[in-house]
C-alpha cells in the first residue's frame, strides 16, 4: 500500500507538465553521464586472502585523489590495519589501493587517499549547506548497491531528521547496503550529503550526513597536511570519548521534568533527541496479579565504532507497580523480576568490556520527608579499548511501601565515571514521593 | 573347656571349636586340631596351651608371617589370652574363650515399634514440607500451580527413600545392620538443614544486605552434603572414623574447590554475576538506610576495580 502510493507519486511528477520544470527522469540521466570516473567503490579486503569482507561506495573530492567515504566502510581497517586492506573500483573500472587519512567518528565519515591524479570530482553545494534546502527537493543518490554494479537513484529531501541527536539530512529515497559513502547530489551536480544508513523496517526512510561534516573534515586533512597513519584506535577512543563528554553535558545541561507515577515521582529528560513509549500489562491474560504501568525513554545517539560496536546509547525508565492480590512476600518477589539490573551493551562482552562490577545498598537521597528510601543497585563496565568510557546502568527500586513501588532505572553507554555518579545523584534526587 | 572361635571381617563368629583342657594345635596342615584354610597361614602355626600360673597362652611355632594382637602392627611370639581382643594370624582373626567368660546381660526384646524416630521423621517431614510451601507460596507471581506444590512432596516420596535405600544397604553390608530409622533421621535433617540456610541466605542478603551469602550459598550447601554423608558413614560403621572424616573433608574441599573456579570462569567468560539477590517486604530490612553521599563514594571505589580489570583484560590480550 505505501509502496504504490509512493510509484504513483513518482508518475504524476514525470508527466505533469507543470512539475516538468522540476528535473524530470533525464536529469538523473545527466548527472549520472557524468559519474563514472569519480564514482568508487570501496572494498574492505582480508589481506591474507586479498577477497573483500566489506564494501561500500564513496566519491572523489579533489583533483588529487582524496575521496569521501563513511567511517563504518573503513572501519575494519581503521581498527585492525594488519589484517585488513582496501582498494577501491571506480565505475570506469579502474581500480587502485586506498589509504585512509582521516576519520569523523560521530558524523561516520572518513577522507581516503586513492592513487589517482587529475581525475574529474565532485564539488559541494556551498550554497544549499549555508542556506539549506527546502522539503521535496529532488536529490539524487548514487553507490553500488548489494555488489550489483553502480546506481543512480531519485529522492527527496525531507529535511534534519527529528529527535536525534546527531544531524542527520532525513532522504526519502532507496538507499541499499553497499551504497554508503556514496554522494547525494542536487540536480545541479552537487553534493549535499553523504549515503549512511537507511531505517530496517521502514520503507524508503533513509539518512544522509550533511556535506558541510565531509567538507569540514576535508578541510582538516588539507590543513593538517595529514598522511595515511597505521593506527586509528586512539584516534577513535579520542573521538568517541570528546563526543560523549559532549553528549553527557547536553544531557545533564537539558535537565529533567518530573512525572508522576501513583504516588511517586520520577524525572524524565528534557531533552528533544529522546523517544519515549508507554507500556502496561492491563489487557495481559491471564489477569496479572501486579499491575505494571511504565515509561521508557530511549536516547536516539547511537554511534557506530567497528561492526560488531554500536553505543552511545542513553535509556531512562520507571515502572509503578501495584499489587492487585499478591501479599507483600509475593509482590517483593514479583519487584524482583521487575527490576533485574541489566546492563546492556553495545558489542560483545569479551571484545570490548571488562566483567560487570555490581554494588548494592539501601540508600535514601535527599531529605526523608519527600525521598523514600531506595534498594539501589549500581553496575558499571569499563571498556578495555576506550581509556575512561564506562557502561553504567542504575536500578533503583523504593522501599516505603510493601504493596506499592516504583521501580526507575538509568543506562548510562559510553560515559565517563564522574559524569555517570553526577547523573546518578540527580537521578535518585529525582525520584521521589508525594506526601 | 576352652573354645576357640574364627571370626568374620566384621567379627562374626565363622566358626567355634570345643576342646577340653588341653593343648591345642592351629594351622593350616590337617594334623592340627584347627585347621585353617588361609594361604597366609603357617602349616602349624600357633599353639594353644595352659602355662605353669594357669593362664591361657597362644604361642607363635615359628611361622613366617608371625602372630599379632588384632590390628596391632607388632609381632608377638607369645599372647596371653584375654578373650576379648582377637588374635590375628594371616589374614585369620581368632578369638579364645573359656567356660568362665563372662556374657552380657540379657537384652530385653521390646514389644511393638519404637515410636519416638518413627514420630521424629515425621515431625521433619512436614516441617520441610511446611518450608517448601511456604516458600513456594510467597514466591507465586502468576496463577498458583498446585503441581508446584506437589515437587516437594515427590521429592521426599522418592529420591529419599532411594538415598536411606542406599545408606541401609551399605550399612547392612559392613555392619549388619541396616539402621534404617538412622539413616532416614539423617536424611532428613540434612534436607531441612538445606531448607532453613535458603531461606535465611534470602533474608541476610535482604535485610543484612550481606551479598555474599547468595554468593557462596554453594559452599554452604556443599558443607551440609559433607556432613550429612559422614552421618551416613558413621552409621556404615563406628571404626576408623578419623580417616572417614577426612576423605569426605578432602572430597568436599575438592568439590567446592572446582565449582568456585568453575563459577569464577564464567564470570571472566560472561562478563555477568550468574547469582540474582531476591527483595523482599520493606518491612524486613534490618540494616539502616545509607545517606547518598555515603553509598556514592563506594561507587567512585568500584571505578579503581574497573580499571584494574581493564589493565588486566589489556595485558592479558598483550600475551599471546
Amino acid at each position: 500500500m505505501v509502496a504504490a502510493a509512493i510509484g504513483g507519486v513518482a508518475w504524476a511528477a514525470s508527466t505533469e507538465p507543470l512539475v516538468s520544470a522540476l528535473p524530470g527522469p533525464s536529469a538523473a540521466e545527466g548527472i549520472y553521464a557524468a559519474a563514472p570516473p569519480r564514482l568508487l567503490q570501496i572494498r574492505t579486503l582480508v589481506s591474507g586472502a586479498g577477497r573483500q569482507s566489506a564494501i561500500g561506495s564513496g566519491f572523489l573530492v579533489s583533483a588529487d585523489g582524496l575521496a569521501i567515504t563513511n567511517y563504518h566502510v573503513v572501519s575494519q581497517v581503521a581498527l585492525d590495519p594488519t589484517t585488513y586492506q582496501l582498494e577501491y573500483i571506480a565505475a570506469d573500472g579502474s581500480r587502485g589501493e586506498v589509504k585512509l587519512l582521516a576519520i569523523d567518528l560521530p558524523n561516520d565519515l572518513a577522507v581516503v587517499r586513492l592513487d589517482k591524479r587529475n581525475a574529474p570530482f565532485f564539488a559541494f553545494d556551498e550554497s544549499a549547506m549555508a542556506r539549506g534546502l527546502s522539503k521535496g527537493e529532488r536529490l539524487y543518490s548514487m553507490g553500488n548497491p548489494l555488489d550489483l554494479g553502480f546506481t543512480i537513484t531519485e529522492g527527496t529531501y525531507n529535511g534534519l531528521v527529528e529527535r536525534s541527536y546527531n544531524e542527520r539530512i532525513h532522504f526519502t529515497g532507496a538507499l541499499n547496503g553497499g551504497m554508503s559513502g556514496g554522494p547525494a547530489v542536487t540536480a545541479g551536480d552537487r553534493v549535499v550529503g553523504v549515503n549512511v544508513a537507511k531505517r530496517s523496517g521502514g520503507e524508503l526512510v533513509s539518512f544522509l550526513v550533511p556535506a558541510r561534516f565531509a567538507a569540514a573534515l576535508l578541510q582538516r586533512v588539507r590543513d593538517q597536511e595529514l598522511v595515511p597513519a597505521q593506527d586509528f584506535r586512539a584516534e577513535i577512543g579520542g573521538q568517541l570519548a570528546a563526543w560523549q563528554s559532549g553528549l553527557y553535558k547536553s544531557f545533564i545541561d537539558q535537565g529533567f521534568r518530573s512525572i508522576a507515577f501513583g504516588p511517586y515521582r520520577a524525572p524524565e529528560s528534557k531533552a528533544p533527541w529522546f523517544n519515549c513509549w508507554a507500556q502496561t500489562n492491563a489487557s495481559a491474560m491471564p489477569k496479572p496479579r501486579a499491575s505494571v504501568n511504565s515509561t521508557s525513554c530511549r536516547s536516539d545517539t547511537g554511534l557506530f565504532v567497528a561492526s560488531d560496536l554500536n553505543t552511545g546509547v542513553i535509556q531512562l525508565s520507571h515502572a509503578h507497580v501495584r499489587t492487585v492480590d499478591l501479599n507483600q512476600f509475593q509482590f517483593a518477589a514479583f519487584l524482583t523480576g521487575q527490576s533485574q539490573t541489566r546492563l546492556f551493551g553495545g558489542g560483545p562482552f569479551r571484545k570490548w568490556y571488562t566483567p560487570q562490577r555490581c554494588h548494592e545498598d539501601f540508600v535514601v537521597a535527599g531529605s526523608a520527608q519527600d525521598h523514600p528510601p531506595l534498594r539501589v543497585v549500581w553496575c558499571a563496565q569499563a571498556y578495555r579499548e576506550f581509556a575512561g568510557l564506562y557502561d553504567v546502568a542504575l536500578t533503583a527500586v523504593t522501599e516505603d511501601h510493601g504493596s506499592e513501588a516504583l521501580v526507575s532505572r538509568l543506562s548510562l553507554q559510553a560515559v565517563g565515571y564522574d559524569d555517570a555518579i553526577a547523573l546518578g545523584k540527580r537521578f535518585l534526587d529525582a525520584v521521589q514521593s508525594t506526601p | 573347656m576352652i573354645f576357640v572361635e574364627i571370626l568374620s571381617r566384621h567379627r562374626d563368629v565363622a566358626a567355634r571349636f570345643r576342646f577340653a583342657d588341653q593343648d591345642v594345635y592351629i594351622g593350616r596342615g590337617y594334623d592340627n586340631d584347627v585347621i585353617v584354610d588361609d594361604p597366609y597361614v603357617g602349616a602349624r602355626h600357633v599353639r594353644l596351651f595352659r602355662d605353669d600360673a594357669g593362664r591361657l597362652v597362644v604361642e607363635d611355632m615359628g611361622s613366617a608371617n608371625g602372630m599379632f594382637l588384632d590390628r596391632d602392627k607388632s609381632r608377638h611370639r607369645r599372647i596371653i589370652v584375654d578373650g576379648e581382643r582377637p588374635i590375628r594370624i594371616g589374614h585369620t582373626h581368632l578369638r579364645i574363650r573359656e567356660t568362665s567368660h563372662g556374657v552380657g546381660p540379657e537384652r530385653v526384646a521390646r514389644s511393638g515399634v519404637r515410636i519416638a524416630p518413627i514420630a521424629l521423621a515425621a515431625a521433619l517431614c512436614l516441617v520441610i514440607i511446611g518450608i517448601e510451601i511456604v516458600t513456594r507460596w510467597s514466591g507465586e507471581t502468576g496463577e498458583p500451580r498446585v503441581s508446584n506444590y506437589l515437587t516437594p512432596l515427590l521429592w521426599l516420596a522418592v529420591i529419599v527413600p532411594a538415598w536411606v535405600a542406599v545408606w541401609a544397604l551399605l550399612s547392612r553390608t559392613f555392619s549388619g545392620s541396616a539402621h534404617v530409622q538412622r539413616n532416614l533421621l539423617i536424611a532428613l535433617a540434612g534436607i531441612l538443614g538445606f531448607a532453613l540456610y535458603s531461606e535465611l541466605a534470602q533474608f541476610s542478603g535482604f535485610a543484612l544486605n550481606w551479598a555474599f551469602v547468595a554468593n557462596y550459598h554453594y559452599v554452604a550447601l556443599w558443607i551440609i552434603l559433607a556432613i550429612v554423608c559422614f552421618l551416613h558413614l558413621r552409621e556404615v560403621s563406628r571404626s576408623r572414623l578419623v580417616l572417614k572424616g577426612a576423605v569426605v573433608l578432602i572430597l568436599f574441599a575438592f568439590i567446592v574447590t572446582v565449582q568456585t573456579l568453575q563459577q569464577f570462569e564464567a564470570f571472566y567468560n560472561s562478563g555477568r554475576e550468574t547469582v540474582s539477590r531476591r527483595l523482599l517486604p520493606p518491612a524486613l530490612r534490618l540494616v539502616p538506610v545509607r545517606d547518598e553521599h555515603a553509598f556514592f563514594a563506594e561507587i567512585e571505589g568500584l571505578k579503581a576495580k574497573l580499571d584494574r580489570d581493564r589493565l588486566h583484560a589489556r595485558t592479558d590480550e598483550a600475551a599471546p
